[in-house]
């Protein structure tokens, strides 16, 4: 191998994560919207893993219904990555979910990569309220390191959300997004997964606002070219629900 | 707000104004769209959210001043304040070039080790030049620069956040590429940059961070806090001199392990210097720029091609043998051409480069007899004088043995260094 031969300079990892509500609740439009979203990003996430010598994006899908599943058994690369198409109907082990993530986020689980990672970003989409015990399943959650540094962004699917819940996930209210309309969520989900991830796999600006500020902020700019979208801590701008 | 095909966007310089042809790119900031000014083609940068008035300002000052080379892609128009927004316009990044990551991440390749030294040539050269001008570069990192793979040309890009001195933009390059002292919170100026340049050279050179060795591939987690420890606080050089606790990793860091060893160790030396503790702490004992031009350029002096397998290798200054770092094979290497304190090697087919501009001035070509005669492609004639004090012309193109003895006087025919005298020894 000639010397002016090289290969890629090693990279970090940066998984993103989904959580997605797959209750009956969800069913008809929302879960067609969210499927339908998820898909359409992917090509977006794989090109910001293409272009990106600080980090490669690693994409993790868990659904939680009446119980939890996780799409793959380990995160994927984003290239690589297929969403499979959800179908709604059950309860929501919001809780079950959280102990099923704290149980991968760990470097013998989902972020055992070589040459180490940044923190993770996790996406929670959801459109009511816990129907299992949420509050011993956030509190072992939040225990966690990796949970701790990572970037977390709720998307609040209709007013019939609990936004105390998903505040608890976020830790605070900033970071929680309400969308109103089909539209609205299929744009806030582009939105959020692509800002999380461009500012989540790269290194660090060399600002004192940390990348969860800096992904809320750059949410909130975009927001208000959204109809039907705002952040749970400005209720103000919330319009009606419409999801037929 | 977007803008649409055929909008007509105003520009602040006498009345003029550009159409939207086409949409280029999105970053986050903003879009690059290819507009028409005047039957010419340009590009528009649009922002998504309008920067304050401070930098629509700096944005007029750098647009008044123009760019400090041709390596810039600089902001040439302003446009007025409209549609929620505002841009600027400059010249459409030529085909063939591609951004530095892409080479970071091998997906293109440089073609030769002497266009890798001729993009760090024009990445010195495109420094110095700013800080001449009064401005510092804050917002650094791998997407600002465009190669091109065959020559090493560079295009630097994003100037719209070139400040003068001692001023603060507002928007932050990686802290991966930023100095200790900034990721600790100062304001980037010239001396923060020198360390960027570092940086970017030894990436550009090893194809590996200097900071990122095995203390660092053993974070498992680089949080922002672990960022502010490992590039700011507790900075530590891969091959410190003092400490070899952050030592490449046989397997992960690849290429700097194979490049090191095998590249001059003038190269070696200066960015243990550079990256020393002293260095990283004291931004003010960083070298300056045409220093880094005059070590690339001796580095260069040594890079020759091989008479065996025709590849380039480095010989090492001193020795009067030279041992190829492709094939192996050793040959001689004591025929140089000297000037000052660089001593250049010549073998056949090597090019020399006496100024710092890229085109090379002198080739060594072998004449029919076997002979090694240095060609003049440099802009005008040579006068040459011979040990027997003969005087004698040699115009473009034409050549002149190697003899030990013959002095060169290049008069003006090297542009960026006038007068300047060698000898063959």
């Amino acid at each position: 191998m000639s010397l002016i031969d090289v290969e890629s300079v090693p990279r970090r990892t940066m998984t993103l994560f989904f959580l997605a509500d797959t209750s009956g609740s969800m069913s008809g439009n929302k879960i067609g919207a969210l499927n339908d979203a998820i898909t359409n990003i992917m090509p977006m996430i794989s090109e910001i893993s293409n272009t990106n010598p600080d980090a490669e994006i690693k994409v993790a899908a868990l659904q939680f219904s009446s119980g939890t599943s996780w799409l793959y058994d380990e995160p994927k690369s984003a290239s690589d990555f297929i969403w499979q198409d959800q179908s709604a109907g059950g309860l929501t082990s919001l809780g079950e979910a959280c102990i099923q993530l704290e149980k991968v986020l760990h470097r013998d689980g989902f972020m055992k990569s070589a040459s180490g990672s940044y923190a993770p970003v996790v996406i929670l989409l959801s459109d009511g309220g816990a129907t299992d015990d949420y509050d011993k399943g956030i509190e072992k959650l939040k225990l966690n390191n990796w949970f701790k540094a990572a970037i977390k962004i709720a998307i609040a699917i209709g007013d019939d959300c609990d936004k105390d819940e998903l505040k608890k996930f976020t830790g605070n209210l900033e970071a929680v997004i309400e969308v109103h309309n089909i539209e609205a969520l299929k744009q806030i989900i582009r939105i959020v997964a692509v800002t999380s991830s461009q500012i989540g796999s790269k290194s660090t600006s060399a600002t004192d606002a940390t990348k969860q500020d800096q992904v809320v902020e750059e949410i909130k700019n975009q927001i208000d070219n959204v109809d039907g979208a705002n952040t749970a801590a400005d209720p103000s701008q919330a319009t009606d629900d419409y999801w037929d | 707000m977007d803008l649409k095909k055929g909008q007509i966007v105003h520009l602040t310089t006498g009345g003029m104004t550009c159409t939207v042809i086409e949409e280029l790119g999105r970053g986050g900031q903003g879009t690059v769209y290819k507009v028409d000014l005047g039957g010419k083609k340009m590009a528009l940068k649009w922002y998504h959210i309008p920067p304050d008035e401070k930098f629509y300002k700096n944005l007029q000052k750098n647009v008044d001043a123009g760019a400090p080379s041709d390596a810039f892609i600089w902001p040439e128009f302003l446009t007025v304040r409209e549609n929620g927004s505002y841009g600027y316009v400059m010249k459409l990044r030529p085909s063939g070039y591609y951004e530095f990551g892409q080479y970071l991440l091998a997906r293109h390749q440089m073609k030769s080790l002497s266009a890798i030294f001729a993009a760090a040539m024009k990445i010195c050269n495109g420094f110095k030049l700013l800080h001449r001008y009064g401005y510092s570069y804050q917002d650094l990192n791998d997407g600002n620069f465009f190669i091109r793979p065959d020559d090493g040309d560079v295009l630097i890009c994003d100037n719209d956040n070139v400040y003068p001195q001692g001023e603060k933009s507002g928007i932050m390059g990686k802290a991966r590429y930023m100095a200790p002292e900034i990721v600790a919170g100062g304001i980037p100026d010239k001396y923060s940059d020198r360390y960027s340049l570092t940086v970017l050279l030894f990436m550009l050179i090893y194809l590996n961070h200097p900071l990122e060795g095995a203390r660092v591939a053993a974070c498992p987690c680089m949080t922002e806090g672990n960022e502010k420890k490992f590039y700011g606080s507790e900075a530590l050089f891969i091959y410190d001199r003092q400490n070899n606790t952050n030592l490449p990793v046989r397997g992960v860091h690849t290429n700097v392990i194979r490049r090191w060893p095998a590249f001059p160790k003038l190269l070696r030396e200066t960015f243990m210097d550079q990256l020393s503790q002293e260095k990283l702490k004291n931004p003010t004992t960083r070298m300056v720029e045409s220093m880094w031009e005059n070590v690339i350029a001796k580095v260069r002096d040594t890079l020759v091609i091989c008479p065996k397998c025709r590849q380039e290798t480095f010989v090492e200054g001193s020795q009067t043998t030279g041992k190829c770092i492709e094939c192996g094979a050793q040959f001689d290497i004591t025929r140089r051409l000297v000037m000052g304190d660089r001593s250049m090697v010549l073998t056949p087919g090597t090019c020399l480069f006496i100024d710092m501009d890229n085109k090379p001035d002198i080739k060594v070509q072998t004449s029919s007899s076997g002979e090694m005669m240095l060609q003049n492609v440099s802009t005008s004639s040579w006068n040459v004088e011979t040990p027997s004090g003969k005087i004698r012309q040699v115009n473009v193109n034409d050549c002149l043995p190697t003899r030990p003895g013959l002095k060169i006087s290049f008069g003006t025919s090297i542009e960026g260094a006038p007068n300047a005298k060698a000898e063959v020894k």
